[in-house]
């Protein structure tokens, strides 16, 4: 099992699912990954069913709107709700970006990236001790999709991402989509990227579907996973050679429940068939 | 100690998403390093701006189909998401929360107004059954029982609101946007399932519905000269059986 007993693929909980995963107790997913955002102060049917589910199922929680790299104070409303939902959810850890969200007060709901510099890594580093000191779980990053480098680096985002890990001593949401994506915008090879970073720190794997539009491919949410993105994926389990969770990401396009389990069930077995082998994984 | 540039760089990002000529923005006041960086990947920038310009305004397609309808016929509809988002007013780390921030932009910077003075009435409206719906959740508030005696107050759900507007806003269609002047009474709740509901009300129940709320129902229906209790009461027993209505409270 992986940390906190959590592993094999689990699926994100997606507001038109509820009604039948609510109904559907044997549905086979070992976890759901929820986002705080969409189930704090809320209320009425909908609510209702999250709750439901998330009160009987495992649960996984994965935040988008903390800025972990910005400059706003914390949103003291949304911490303590944030903190009261873990407790309630009994998730071993909360997972969120490793990127800024909001600027002077003004909440951009997008996952920007921090410039690749000594002094974003000093800042980001002190901002997740913070919160790692406020929440009841542990804290962990996601490495972000970009399409752009905010200004000079000093470093590149392999280096930036391992500095930010090991200064704050956080474990690692390892988006394999990610990686892949961002391999193919800046013409680098992932399995090379990801042989340079410190793989012990990782705790979770996301992986989604993405889109090329001429030559810049985007992290979609809204599509099948990609035969090589899953291959990734299997290559980064044999050389963890142990079965960290991984999340099917599916945001846009969403399928009925039934189509997206059963990619669900064809990502298991390349999960399994790596784990399987034991010389494998520890390829 | 190199100057700090962070933040300044994340100002120069969100600028270049938010502000109308974000396209524009020049990296005025960034170290040149920086300044040639971003000049580098201008284009991948220009990505940037459309991903997360298009992540705000999609709720705000999605919530407000009408009046988006009525602005595009206009040509409006991009100007106003320009002075929505240069605004600076979306400040929730909720989602949810952007389709009633441009609401609350939209009362208090009347924006189109003069020429479209039902705008926030008709983006209320178009709010009203999702806001209802996701409310959170109350304890039922005290009630003496579900009968509605004369000597008793009404007390609503707490998810219960009696709306006015000045004009037939609920009547407004994508073909046809602009809602007639006309006093129009609704009640919004939500029933024992959890879902929204939308009612029409007459201006004298809306009347009865607000002011039996402070005082009994005897004296509102005096005062509203409403002379068949009985017609009232099968309403009200209506209203607490659809749960719109909590039940009744009588004197202590």
């Amino acid at each position: 099992m992986g940390r906190g007993g959590f592993s094999g693929v689990g699926v994100g909980l997606r507001r038109s699912h509820l009604e039948r995963v609510a109904a559907l107790p044997g549905h086979g997913v070992p976890f759901w990954e929820t986002c705080p955002e969409n189930v704090i102060g809320e209320g009425g049917r909908n609510h209702r069913l999250a709750r439901a589910v998330l009160e009987r199922d495992a649960v996984l929680t994965h935040g988008l709107s903390l800025s972990v790299g910005g400059f706003d104070a914390w949103d003291e409303d949304y911490l303590g709700g944030l903190r009261a939902f873990l407790l309630e959810t009994g998730t071993p850890w909360h997972s969120e970006h490793l990127c800024f969200t909001s600027v002077d007060g003004s909440s951009l709901h997008e996952l920007l990236p921090l410039p690749f510099t000594r002094e974003a890594v000093a800042h980001t580093v002190a901002r997740v001790k913070e919160l790692q000191a406020r929440l009841p779980v542990p804290l962990i990053l996601e490495n972000i999709t970009y399409y752009a480098e905010l200004g000079q680096g000093e470093m590149d985002e392999a280096a930036f991402i391992t500095e930010v890990l090991e200064g704050a001593d956080s474990g690692w949401l390892l988006d394999i989509n990610n990686v892949y994506v961002n391999a193919l915008n800046f013409g680098f090879d992932p399995r090379e990227w990801l042989a340079r970073m410190p793989l012990d720190r990782v705790v979770q794997m996301h992986i989604a579907g993405h889109r090329t539009f001429g030559d810049l491919t985007l992290d979609t949410h809204g599509a099948e996973v990609a035969d090589p993105v899953i291959e990734l994926m299997q290559w980064a389990l044999a050389r963890l050679g142990r079965p960290v969770p991984v999340l099917l990401e599916r945001d846009n396009h969403i399928p009925d429940l039934e189509v997206l389990l059963a990619e669900r069930g064809r990502i298991q077995e390349a999960y399994d068939a790596v784990l399987a082998v034991p010389g494998r994984a520890r390829a | 100690m190199p100057e700090p540039m962070l933040l300044p760089l994340q100002r120069t990002l969100a600028a270049l998403v938010l502000e109308p000529e974000g396209e524009a923005t020049a990296f005025e006041g960034l170290a040149p390093g920086h300044r040639r960086a971003l000049d580098r990947w201008r284009e991948r920038l220009g990505t940037y701006r459309e991903l997360a310009r298009l992540s705000l305004v999609e709720p705000l397609e999605d919530m407000f189909p009408v009046l988006r309808a009525l602005l595009e016929t206009e040509g409006a509809w991009e100007g106003a998401v320009d002075a929505f988002l240069g605004a600076r007013c979306l400040s929730s780390p909720h989602y949810r929360d952007i389709a009633p921030t441009f609401l609350g932009w939209l009362v208090e910077s009347r924006w189109g107004q003069d020429r479209w003075p039902f705008l926030a009435e008709l983006a209320h409206f178009e709010l009203l059954e999702a806001v209802v719906a996701r409310l959170p959740d109350q304890e039922p508030p005290p009630v003496d029982g579900r009968e509605p005696l004369r000597a008793a107050r009404i007390v609503l759900d707490p998810t219960a609101q009696v709306i006015a507007y000045a004009h037939a806003v609920h009547r407004a269609q994508v073909d046809a946007p602009a809602p007639p002047r006309e006093t129009t009474c609704l009640l919004a709740f939500r029933d024992a399932e959890g879902e929204a509901r939308i009612l029409e009300l007459t201006e004298a129940t809306a009347a009865l519905l607000v002011q039996a709320q402070a005082g009994t129902l005897g004296e509102v229906v005096d005062r509203l000269g409403i002379p068949d209790f009985p017609a009232v009461e099968t309403l009200l027993r209506d209203l607490v059986d659809r749960g719109a209505i909590a039940g009744f409270a009588l004197p202590a």
